[in-house]
């Protein structure tokens, strides 16, 4: 067998006072590193024992300023330039309004810091395996007892002589505690009980998921606003005594945006004057709607040779002839509306003013195809 | 000048000026262990059973009225245009400022070194976290579709969208989650060595199991002391900023706004001060029952009660000077609107109300004066039941008075709570105490640790043993 190996020589105290005067008796005698347990902090036992002062503020200082700038940054960015919103007319850099926020995020940055910094980073807790928490000791200093524990780092211990060096100094009863076993990693046991726990872990987070996604679209708790009887239209009605769910306008209606054309025939509608003043963006207007509509028949130039000569047996107006020329603007939008001969009525696709950017149209390409030497300067 | 009454010397002005103990009787590390650890482990009496049963009944009958809401619809409560806050937020703000009480005995008391707060910080900590638990519930079920509350968050989605974060709501959002983690995260700090102290006293292994996992195997080294005691005392001083600016933001809802009563500066410190006032009664009314149920008359002494008592006075007062300040402010602002929004607040159709408000706030609270009120059971919870009823109602003022009569006088509304609007009031009551109940039974409601730092002999570098400097 091999000697026990010694974690720690650990000698327990009735009181704090005891313990603190104890302290330096047993420093003065052995060089290995001392730890002292007690059920509550004692002030001024970090200096009797040495120990390095706390780098906790250093670290919550630094995390308090993370939390400050990256609450600030965060807020500036999302309400500035990923999705920028401009509230009661403030700038979207407006930080006096993200004070708040960023005061929460800097608070919770530094208070988990500390927290957790402590618990985990300083103490490096949760520590299950720890030799102390299997000692006969533990109980009691939890409760009203008081220890101090020679724990040597690497180096060996000679038990018999730190332990009188304990009672010495004052202790009522010294418990030597034993290393723990090494856990041993390659060990079949620890490997099968890790794989099966990876197995578990993993079929319990795979079968949530799986339900979560299955499940959370179709569970929808509150219907009531997607739920909303409406009659779209072309769609029948018992309501009305027609049947139909539409309603037409009485007759008579004028859409908005129009006015009333209340002329009858072609030679009525010669007195009329084209309205609309003739801008580049009138006539755009009109060769847009002249391609789209007139150009079948009426060809491209307006010369009366159509695309599809074949389909119709009519012969489609020549509109830069003389006749036309001739003819009032009014006389033009008039047959537009109402047609003529073989022609349909364009009253239905084109509106009003449309009719007479496509008039301001045709006078454009009578004139260019009876252009004058002038017209080219 | 002549005084015919002879100077102290001075140590003993200094004897007559110090604090009376906070201990009564010997107290040894192992006595008060055995004596607050305790509850924990043998079966409650029968007035628990009695006193959960009816707790828990009540929680039941507002978890009862919440399903209905929210399989039904937000209309079945009596909130409309233009009381479009009602039941929701009066509730959320008064159990938000309950809280307050218990962070400040926890975290301001300790940085002022008083002494006295070791044996009631434990127990008015989780009255934070169990008021704070109560609040989040009615932000929560008052947005209508509880399951999309998470929008609230800035999360990244398919939509491309950012909450606002220039809205006082959200900062609200922000202040109270922050508020609720690190009041837990502090509990649970506090916690930790206590829960190690339960994990050596039981025999029982699944206990033995969960407390050990609890208290992260916590052992008491002098070495995890020092960055404990560093880390509690740096978390006391943030959250001594967190809780005055929680209610702040709490008032920041109200005071951002543009509506005649609730736009005036005075806003963030009145509710902080409202909010302790309220806190502080309702850590009375529990203290006495928990101190005089499980006879910790010796380590919550008379002197603790009628210090809160004094400090509710204080309270009293503040919050007289607040209403005075609401009424001036009405005055010489020379703002008709605010003017008739006061006027309301008095002579309105809810005056009962605002003259509820002031006598149990202003009125009742005077009685602490004497020294009978602050020492006797009888009269310090005749006054703290006038406080929470009364800051209750002072919210009920704020809100619905304020809001009934809109700008447009076609608008005006009457308000009338529904049963279900009082059902969950209830409800949230019932939550409370039971979580009081429960934390009373499994967890110790005395910091013990902290409780032996200030026991005689604790400290040996200090004069005296004790933990007085």
């Amino acid at each position: 067998m091999n000697p026990r190996r010694v974690f720690s020589v650990l000698g327990l105290f009735d009181s704090a006072p005891l313990l603190m005067q104890a302290i330096p008796k047993v420093k003065t005698n052995v060089t290995a590193r001392l730890e002292a347990y007690s059920p509550f902090p004692i002030h001024g036992i970090d200096e009797a024992l040495g120990l390095r002062k706390s780098p906790l503020t250093g670290m919550v200082l630094v995390m308090g300023i993370i939390g400050v700038t990256s609450g600030l940054g965060f807020e500036l960015w999302t309400s500035g330039i990923d999705y920028p919103l401009m509230t009661a007319g403030k700038p979207y850099f407006s930080w006096e309004a993200f004070i708040p926020i960023m005061f929460e995020i800097m608070v919770l940055f530094a208070c988990f810091t500390a927290g957790l910094g402590m618990l985990m980073a300083l103490n490096r807790l949760p520590f299950f395996r720890h030799p102390m928490l299997r000692s006969k000791a533990m109980g009691q200093i939890t409760r009203d007892k008081f220890a101090l524990a020679v724990e040597p780092k690497g180096e060996t211990l000679d038990v018999d002589a730190i332990a009188s060096v304990l009672k010495e100094a004052g202790a009522v009863s010294v418990e030597v505690i034993e290393a723990p076993e090494p856990i041993r990693i390659a060990s079949p046991d620890f490997l099968l009980s890790v794989l099966l726990a990876i197995v578990i872990s993993s079929a319990v987070s795979g079968y949530a998921t799986y339900w979560a996604i299955k499940l959370f679209p179709v569970s929808i708790p509150m219907v009531h606003m997607l739920d909303q009887p409406r009659l779209d239209p072309q769609r029948p009605s018992g309501f009305f005594k027609d049947g139909f769910g539409m309603r037409m306008p009485v007759p008579g209606t004028v859409a908005r945006g129009t006015t009333l054309y209340g002329i009858g025939s072609e030679d009525e509608a010669g007195t009329l004057v084209n309205p609309m003043p003739r801008t580049g963006q009138a006539l755009r207007q009109g060769q847009q709607d002249y391609r789209t509509y007139c150009s079948v028949c009426h060809g491209i130039r307006g010369d009366g040779v159509p695309t599809l000569t074949a389909a119709y047996g009519a012969k489609p107006a020549n509109l830069v002839s003389r006749t036309i020329i001739d003819l009032p603007d009014g006389k033009i939008h008039h047959v537009i509306i109402d047609g003529k001969n073989a022609m349909p009525a364009y009253a239905a696709d084109l509106p009003e003013d449309e009719r007479w950017a496509v008039v301001h149209y045709v006078r454009a390409l009578q004139r260019a195809s009876n252009a004058k030497d002038d017209d080219i300067k | 000048m002549k005084s015919s009454v002879p100077l102290l010397s001075r140590d003993l002005a200094i004897q007559q000026l110090q604090a009376p103990p906070v201990l009564h009787g010997k107290v040894s590390f192992g006595s008060l262990d055995d004596q607050v650890l305790a509850p924990v482990y043998v079966k409650p009496s029968p007035a628990w059973f009695v006193a959960f049963a009816i707790t828990s009944t009540a929680a039941l009958l507002g978890m009862g009225f919440i399903g209905y809401t929210i399989a039904t619809g937000i209309g079945v409560w009596g909130n409309n245009i233009p009381v479009a806050w009602a039941f929701g937020i009066i509730n959320f703000v008064f159990w938000v400022g309950i809280g307050h009480a218990g962070t400040l005995i926890s975290a301001i008391l300790l940085l002022f070194r008083a002494r006295w707060r070791n044996a009631i910080s434990r127990f008015s900590e989780a009255i934070t976290i169990f008021a704070v638990i109560c609040a989040t519930l009615f932000p929560l079920i008052h947005v209508g579709r509880p399951w999309l509350a998470f929008w609230l968050f800035p999360y990244p989605n398919q939509r491309g969208v950012w909450p606002n974060f220039r809205s006082p709501l959200l900062w609200d959002v922000f202040a109270v989650n922050t508020y609720f983690l690190v009041s837990l995260l502090f509990w649970y700090i506090g916690l930790v060595p206590d829960l190690a102290s339960l994990r050596d006293r039981t025999a029982n292994k699944i206990r033995k199991f969960v407390y050990s996992i609890l208290c992260f195997g916590w052992r008491g080294a002098a070495s995890h002391w020092q960055h404990y005691e560093k880390a509690y005392l740096v978390i006391a001083g943030l959250a001594t900023g967190l809780v005055l600016s929680v209610h702040s933001v709490v008032s920041f809802d109200f005071a951002v706004s543009l509506v005649p009563g609730w736009h005036m500066t005075i806003f963030p410190p009145y509710f902080v001060t409202g909010a302790i006032f309220a806190g502080f009664a309702m850590v009375v009314m529990a203290l006495v029952v928990v101190r005089s149920t499980m006879h910790l008359e010796h380590l919550i002494t008379e002197y603790h009660l009628e210090v809160m008592n004094k400090i509710i006075l204080t309270c009293s007062c503040l919050m007289a000077y607040a209403y005075l300040m609401e009424g001036f402010t009405a005055w010489y602002s020379m703002n008709p609107y605010i003017q008739y929004t006061f006027m309301q607040y008095i002579v309105g159709t809810y005056w009962w109300a605002g003259w509820l408000t002031i006598t149990c706030n202003v009125l009742v609270p005077q009685l602490l004066w004497l020294r009978w009120f602050r020492r006797h059971y009888a009269g310090m919870i005749f006054v703290a039941v006038a406080v929470t009823v009364g800051m209750w109602f002072e919210r009920f003022v704020i809100i619905v008075s304020s809001l009934h009569q809109d700008f447009l006088p076609s608008s005006w509304h009457i308000y009338k709570p529904t049963i279900v609007d009082c059902g969950i009031l209830l409800g949230s009551f019932g939550l409370f105490f039971t979580l009081v109940l429960l934390f009373a039974r499994v967890l110790p409601v005395i910091a013990t640790t902290e409780m032996k730092m200030i026991l005689p002999g604790a400290q040996p570098h200090h004069q005296g043993g004790t933990h007085e400097p």
